[in-house]
């Protein structure tokens, strides 16, 4: 196992942002950002699946609403419709959609780069249009769906939900991380190096695309449960097309492969879509349409990745400029 | 006779119009150095994809350790114990030399995508073995220093090397090298033809496709010849070094 | 169903096949050239009917300098795309550039919602030459059906003569047999690019031109017009114009059909949802055929 040692001012600075975070939510600090800091969290989630994705297959998902939308649909139906335990539907709307996703990875990742991303697209239309007609309450969506709740402790309130979505959010992150840093992220990293040489070592390259399809599937799914959950009321209309772009650009802004970058491209749409362009109408999509050219021109290993390349290549060359006499 | 550790029966295989491999009969005997010779395009690298499985034959049977290999995938004939190295490499250039040996283990290992998120007990002692295996064969190579540089930082004789490694991690019966020696100055040479031996001491057969006729000739137990598609000529290095065919098929004459 | 109705069903399914027919051209095109999908296609024809709309009521310039202006205007917009946002991409991996083109195409959606003065509203252009439909053999044809179907036949023909005859038509079919081969022999790849560009935006904005007074033009109607632009395109195989054309007037007359039926999932409701299944179907039986490709490669 390769060690990783962490200088002493790297674990100040990560209780540091931890102790804000769990202040974040309280009135007193940043209590008004606390539901923009759940939809981060939510975001956060789906984007990750996808920058792993992208990262480690080379390929684009272009539906990823879809499952964010199964998910969130799924859970709600199992828990208001049928009173299932919230926490079971979830799991349950979970292994629906990831099963779903691996039944048709087989024959989609057949089909190559552009071919995939507008079978994801007529994936991602498909899907809308069913939860637009299908779905309880139509095109109107649905209310009424139950928090989540342990014993008599019920999630019914942002700050308590706070807690609850970055739980699940850190969870899904570090869990990426021991995925990645694992036999099975290698395999993945030599997928994206050289597909015909992960073959003669014999990583079965075809399964495994369509098991990290799945698994970004499970992710977008847990998201939308939560979402659902979260708040309670949903519609078919936050899981159309536009969504599943929305999703590409979280990701490019995060880093392809990237995992923490996550957050940094799930924050800044966030930021974007309830804070800074609220009410300007169509500009969001204008601003989403430049990030997406703007960032793939320019940097296409994604933003965040991008800017940590550039900040370490400048810090080299800093010190290189100290060390000369 | 020694058992064949590989034959071909009749392996021909057609692009199109082309036909880059016509009734090719081989057989390879376990725990020896065999190399396949023969002018540029005489298809060479075609049967080393049909015996890893890159893409089907179009007629004929390869059989390994005497079972048919029939219609197995890729990644399955590494797993029976075929390994290969590539022509232009193909390291895996996301990744440190280490890592990318490791990667060569992934057959040898079976926890899977669950184990791997939650760290079960069994993930991390895989990996320790894995870790463990990776860097003897790493040390095998001669590259241990370099275990946590980029992959491709390393000079090309070295990623050679290093491509050789992770074809032994996977733990092979059988290894085929696609031109191990291109590219590589006196010295390198004399490294790999040494290595080639230490690998057969443990066991492995070995077959490469090579140009370099004093480098095959001073390895070589049994050399095969094909020329445009067809086998013919086998020998030993010095049957093969006399057999007018063979100096024909190089010079371009007729044969007489 | 009667035969008067299968009839008209068939006459609409011509009509907005024509238009299918035309954004896969677009399609066709650029890709055979350059090996992109331009996600943005759609967008050439939102953007010819609503500049047709605007330079008629806004601006006020007459009805047939005001087609031709907005066909120019996106063939520039098309220009401009390539060459700012394709050809500085340059190296770039299939990925990047499929996510460009997405980002361009949103990029003219929002826009086209904002820039223009009736924002998000539905608009519609005057008809070309009246509003009365033909009755034609029990069913009814509208004159503005009548343009748009005989427009797509004469810019099929065009293209077909382009193609074969001239010199620029032929190094642009040398471009999508082998692009090596067409370097060798001295034909600039960025130049055919840049005309593969300039060709889709005036095919895909003839067709917005020539649609938006029947159908209605807003700022989103690219999207889903893109995606079945999309599938005439890959019934053609994205080689050969005639099929594209064929697959284009295929998808609308089974559209048509299907939503005429009212059966079911077959009902207007699900029209999209069904062009989508036609087009997963077709990806899945054209996927054997693009495996060998790769493999051979």
């Amino acid at each position: 196992m390769l060690a990783r040692v962490k200088s002493k001012w790297t674990y100040l600075v990560i209780a540091a942002l931890l102790a804000f975070s769990i202040l974040i939510p309280f009135d007193w600090f940043l209590g008004q950002y606390t539901v923009l800091m759940i939809f981060i969290g939510i975001f956060t989630m789906v984007t990750v699946g996808l920058c792993l994705l992208m990262g480690y297959t080379g390929q684009v998902s272009l539906g990823q609403a879809a499952f964010y939308g199964m998910g969130a649909y799924f859970s709600a139906i199992l828990s208001k419709t049928y009173s299932v335990n919230p926490w079971l539907a979830m799991m349950m709307a979970a292994a629906a959609t990831g099963a779903f996703a691996y039944v048709i990875g087989y024959p989609f990742f057949r089909l190559r780069g552009n071919y995939l991303a507008v079978a994801t697209l007529g994936l991602g239309v498909i899907i809308h249009i069913l939860l637009r007609q299908l779905g309880p309450g139509g095109p109107d969506g649905m209310a009424g769906i139950p928090y989540l709740s342990i014993g008599g402790f019920a999630f019914d309130n942002y700050f308590k939900r706070y807690f609850l979505v970055w739980f699940f959010c850190l969870a899904t992150l570090f869990i990426s991380q021991n995925i990645v840093r694992s036999r099975t992220g290698r395999a993945l990293r030599a997928i994206h190096g050289s597909e015909a040489a992960a073959e003669s070592i014999g990583i079965n390259v075809d399964q495994f695309k369509v098991k990290i399809f799945a698994l970004s599937a499970v992710y977008a799914s847990l998201a939308g449960s939560l979402f659902a959950h979260n708040m309670a009321h949903i519609s078919p209309s936050t899981f159309d097309p536009m969504a599943s772009v929305v999703i590409v650009v979280m990701a490019v802004i995060g880093g392809l492969a990237s995992i923490w970058g996550a957050i940094f491209g799930a924050a800044t749409v966030a930021i974007l879509k309830y804070e800074l362009l609220l009410g300007f109408g169509e500009w969001d999509i204008v601003v989403y349409g430049l990030i997406l050219m703007l960032v793939m021109i320019f940097m296409p290993e994604g933003l965040f990745v991008g800017l940590r390349e550039l900040f370490g290549r400048w810090r080299l060359r800093y010190a290189q400029r100290g060390a000369e006499p | 006779m020694s058992e064949s550790i590989l034959e071909t029966k009749g392996l021909s295989k057609a692009f199109g119009g082309l036909l880059a491999l016509d009734k090719v009969d081989l057989a390879i005997e376990a725990g020896t150095i065999t190399a396949i010779i023969g002018p540029n395009g005489a298809g060479k690298t075609t049967l080393f994809n049909l015996i890893t499985g890159v893409y089907p034959a179009s007629d004929g049977q390869i059989l390994f350790q005497c079972t048919p290999l029939k219609d197995a995938s890729s990644h399955k004939r590494a797993a029976l114990g075929i390994a290969r190295t590539f022509q232009n490499v193909l390291l895996f250039g996301n990744m440190t030399v280490l890592e990318n040996i490791m990667t060569g283990q992934h057959t040898r290992s079976r926890y899977g995508f669950l184990g791997a998120a939650l760290r079960f007990p069994r993930a991390r002692r895989e990996e320790e073995a894995i870790s463990l295996n990776a860097m003897k064969y790493l040390n095998m190579v001669g590259l241990g220093i370099k275990a946590q540089h980029n992959a491709l930082s390393l000079p090309l004789g070295q990623q050679k090397l290093l491509a050789i490694a992770r074809a032994l991690a996977t733990e092979p019966k059988l290894l085929l090298l696609d031109e191990p020696g291109a590219g590589l100055n006196a010295l390198e040479k004399r490294e790999l033809s040494d290595l080639i031996r230490r690998i057969r001491e443990t066991g492995i057969s070995i077959v490469l496709v090579e140009h370099d006729m004093p480098l095959v000739m001073g390895l070589a137990e049994w050399v095969v010849v094909l020329d445009s598609g067809q086998k013919i000529a086998e020998g030993t290095a010095a049957q093969i070094q006399k057999d007018q065919r063979v100096i024909s098929a190089y010079l371009g004459e007729e044969v007489e | 169903m009667s035969a008067d109705q299968f009839l008209q069903y068939l006459i609409s399914g011509l009509t907005i096949g024509s238009i299918y027919a035309l954004v896969g051209l677009g399609f066709t095109i650029i890709y055979a050239v350059t090996r992109i999908i331009n996600f943005a296609q759609g967008e050439f024809v939102m953007l010819g009917g609503m500049l047709s709309f605007y330079l008629i009521s806004s601006v006020g310039v007459p009805l047939a300098p005001a087609l031709i202006l907005s066909v120019l205007i996106a063939a520039m917009i098309g220009a401009i795309m390539y060459t700012l946002a394709i050809r500085t991409a340059r190296r770039a991996s299939v990925i990047s550039l499929i996510i460009i083109t997405i980002g361009a195409a949103v990029f003219f959606r929002g826009i086209a919602g904002e820039v223009f003065p009736w924002g998000v509203d539905f608009v519609r252009p005057p008809y070309f030459t009246g509003g009365e439909s033909i009755s034609f053999l029990g069913a009814y044809i509208h004159p503005q059906a009548l343009w748009i179907i005989g427009t797509t036949l004469v810019v099929t023909v065009l293209l077909h003569l382009f193609l074969s005859y001239t010199m620029v038509g032929k190094a642009l079919k040398a471009c999508a047999i082998s692009p090596v081969a067409a370097g060798m022999v001295g034909i600039d790849a960025r130049a055919m690019a840049l005309i593969a560009f300039v060709l889709a935006a005036t095919f895909g904005a003839i067709g917005g031109v020539v649609m938006a007074p029947l159908t209605l033009t807003s700022y989103n109607v690219g999207f889903m017009l893109g995606l079945k632009g999309f599938v005439a395109a890959s019934i053609g195989g994205f080689k050969s114009p005639i099929a594209t054309v064929i697959g284009g007037l295929t998808l609308g007359i089974v559209m048509s059909l299907a939503v005429g039926v009212d059966w079911g999932p077959f009902s207007s409701a699900y029209k999209d949802a069904i062009a989508m299944i036609v087009l997963l179907l077709i990806l899945l039986i054209r996927s054997g055929r693009l495996a060998e490709e790769e493999r051979a490669s």
